[in-house]
């Protein structure tokens, strides 16, 4: 029974040589593919056409972040020496205006107290 | 030969503008201050204030003063032609930790043609001093210094190009500064 299966699947199974149709078959198609071949060139060369697109847009791309991060950096620090600048002047004119007010508070007492010694001027 | 004449005349005039041009600029008056360097007093201050605001950084800060603020609104009116605010303040933790020699060298500068004292004021009380002298140029105050020394504290001012008075005195309830009756606590120099 086993030997039966055996040479069932030998001769099932056996190298069989190509008809010949098929090999013609083979053959155009061998030699149909030159005619392909320049269009893989042609479709390399878009590729690469397409690439360096892609390249020179991401180089501007990056350009443009840069020179953004550029513009925004400057801002940062002229926001930070105007707010630096700011918090200065203020300060600047709160000692001012103590001093000035200590002027005055000296004067005023200097006066009020020529005031009291001379109560008929 | 007349044309070599004119010509001539001409060089000399140039050459005359040229020597007196650098004189006349050294002979206007000048509003700015040379502080002196502090850095030994700064040392012994327990706070030390310098503030160097030159026209760039003051058009810089006016940029950023709030106009709807009510302090940023004086303060940028006070700005307003404005070439430059030097401060120098030093707090001590003692009494006497200056000396007026410290002082000597702004005070000279004063004493330049140029300047008025407008106010000096001594108090015996409190043993504060405060001198303020201005610069007038047409009728226009173009600079302003104020030197105060008190027991634990030294300040200069020196504010210099076009002050207005007026709105030194607009900044009443921005600052604390109060109405001063300039004319009548102006001394003679």
């Amino acid at each position: 029974m086993s030997q039966d299966l055996e040479s069932q699947l030998r001769t099932a199974l056996r190298p069989i040589a190509p008809s010949a149709a098929l090999e013609k078959k083979l053959i155009a198609s061998v030699t149909e593919k030159p005619a392909f071949a320049p269009q893989t060139g042609r479709f390399l060369r878009r590729g690469a056409r397409s690439r360096a697109g892609w390249l020179s847009i991401g180089a501007a791309a990056c350009l443009l972040i840069a020179v953004g991060m550029q513009h925004r950096l400057r801002e940062r620090d002229e926001r930070a020496n105007g707010l630096e600048a700011r918090r200065q002047v203020v300060e600047a004119l709160r000692m001012t205006s103590q001093k000035l007010d200590l002027a005055y508070e000296i004067v005023k007492s200097q006066s009020t107290a020529l005031d009291d010694g001379n109560p008929g001027a | 030969m007349r044309h070599r004449g004119i010509n001539m005349r001409h060089a000399n005039i140039v050459m005359l503008l040229a020597l007196l041009t650098p004189a006349m600029a050294w002979a206007a008056p000048n509003p700015r201050l040379v502080l002196p360097d502090f850095t030994a007093l700064a040392h012994r201050a327990t706070q030390a204030v310098t503030i160097t605001l030159d026209s760039s950084l003051l058009s810089l800060a006016g940029r950023f003063l709030d106009g709807n603020d009510p302090q940023d609104a004086a303060a940028k009116e006070v700005i307003k032609g404005l070439q430059g605010i030097y401060v120098r303040s030093y707090t001590f933790e003692q009494d006497l930790a200056f000396s007026e020699a410290d002082i000597d060298a702004v005070r000279k500068q004063l004493a330049a043609p140029g300047w008025s004292r407008l106010v000096e004021t001594h108090s015996k009380k409190t043993h504060a001093n405060v001198d303020i002298y201005i610069m007038v140029d047409n009728k226009q105050a173009i600079g302003l210094a104020v030197i105060a020394s008190e027991p634990r504290q030294f300040t200069i001012v020196n504010i210099v190009g076009a002050i207005d008075l007026e709105k030194l005195h607009k900044l009443e309830g921005q600052f604390g500064v109060p109405k001063l009756d300039i004319d009548a606590a102006k001394t003679p120099h």
